[in-house]
């Protein structure tokens, strides 16, 4: 048998390094305790009042709302906003009266932003859009500190900016 | 033009490819680990790329990882070497556009968020000078590779049927 081309032997090889490892990945994903299944759910979703929710929403979730919302509720000012992206990004833009609790550094800014959010009140978290989850995660933060009344904006800043309503920068 | 010859020789030479084998196997092998233990956190990661299409992300976290881990394998114990250096250089170049794409879209990899935040961008940066040095070992043992200190010329040894 006449003798390959070198390259294309080395590619070859390659190619069946390639299929060795993946079986060896699939084999031991099937028998493994944390196995994930292999068509994952990383679609955004939609709940029962419409709203488009990121994969990870789960049922007990603080309740999300719509950009509809939110904007009655800016309106009637009875509402805290709750910005959980970093502050670099608070500064450049964010809802008028948001305060910044980022969720990357909660245990930094939790101690002075805490104390200015009643247990009571209505608290709507966002981030930059439906993609990011620190507001989500932010939420479940502070429904387990006890804060009963949490929701999350996912349309967040994105949604909030593109509609054109009241932005303010900086502090 | 005798110091540059001189040059070519120390950083060709077998010990020092049988050096970056072993920084490069380790390291692929190292970086395995915690992603064949942790699949989950591994796609949630490759998600937040927002680069491959859905379906094949769970599919990619799952077998990406011992890919990986056997390239290492058989850089170490040099078998296949031009095969695996040619194949960890790939996926260095892969990762590079990769981590270059989401660095010009302003995606944080952190959490996957859009964010003007230099600190994210900096850790980019970091991964991505980081990935380049790894390249380099890997471009280097696929042209010079002497196969020293290898699994692959002791069975030659041996087996003396074996032109």
């Amino acid at each position: 048998m006449p003798q390959r081309p070198k390259l294309t032997r080395i590619i070859l090889r390659s190619v069946i390094i390639i299929i060795i490892g993946s079986t060896v990945g699939l084999v031991y994903n099937t028998f493994s305790s944390k196995g994930i299944t292999l068509k994952g759910s990383w679609s955004s979703k939609l709940t029962s009042d419409s709203v488009i929710v990121p994969y990870s929403y789960q049922k007990d979730d603080p309740p999300a709302v719509s950009l509809d919302y939110v904007q009655m509720k800016f309106q009637s000012s009875k509402v805290i906003f709750l910005d959980a992206r970093m502050p670099v990004d608070f500064k450049a833009g964010h809802i008028k009266g948001a305060i910044n609790l980022p969720y990357e550094e909660f245990e930094q800014f939790s101690p002075q932003v805490l104390p200015k959010l009643p247990v009571n009140e209505e608290i709507i978290a966002y981030c930059d859009g439906s993609e990011c989850e620190a507001s989500l995660l932010l939420s479940r933060e502070l429904r387990d500190l006890g804060y009963r009344n949490v929701k999350i904006f996912f349309g967040g800043w994105s949604e909030w900016q593109m509609a054109g309503l009241l932005i303010e920068t900086g502090e | 033009m005798k110091m540059l010859k001189t040059l070519i020789r120390v950083i060709t030479d077998k010990r020092l490819m049988l050096l970056f084998r072993l920084v490069l196997g380790i390291t692929f092998i190292y970086a395995s680990l915690d992603k064949i233990a942790n699949p989950d956190q591994f796609a949630r990661i490759i998600y937040n790329y927002h680069i491959l299409p859905h379906f094949l992300i769970n599919i990619y976290a799952v077998t990406l990882p011992w890919v990986e881990f056997l390239a290492g394998l058989f850089l170490i114990l040099g078998v296949f070497i031009e095969s695996a250096s040619l194949l960890i250089s790939f996926l260095l170049l892969v990762f590079v556009v990769a981590i270059s794409i989401n660095l010009y879209r302003g995606v944080n990899l952190n959490c996957g968020c859009f964010s003007t935040d230099p600190a994210g961008t900096k850790e980019g940066a970091k991964l991505l000078i980081k990935d380049f040095v790894f390249l380099f070992l890997g471009i280097m043992i696929f042209f010079f590779n002497k196969s020293y200190v290898s699994l692959s010329v002791l069975i030659q040894k041996k087996s003396p049927a074996n032109p």
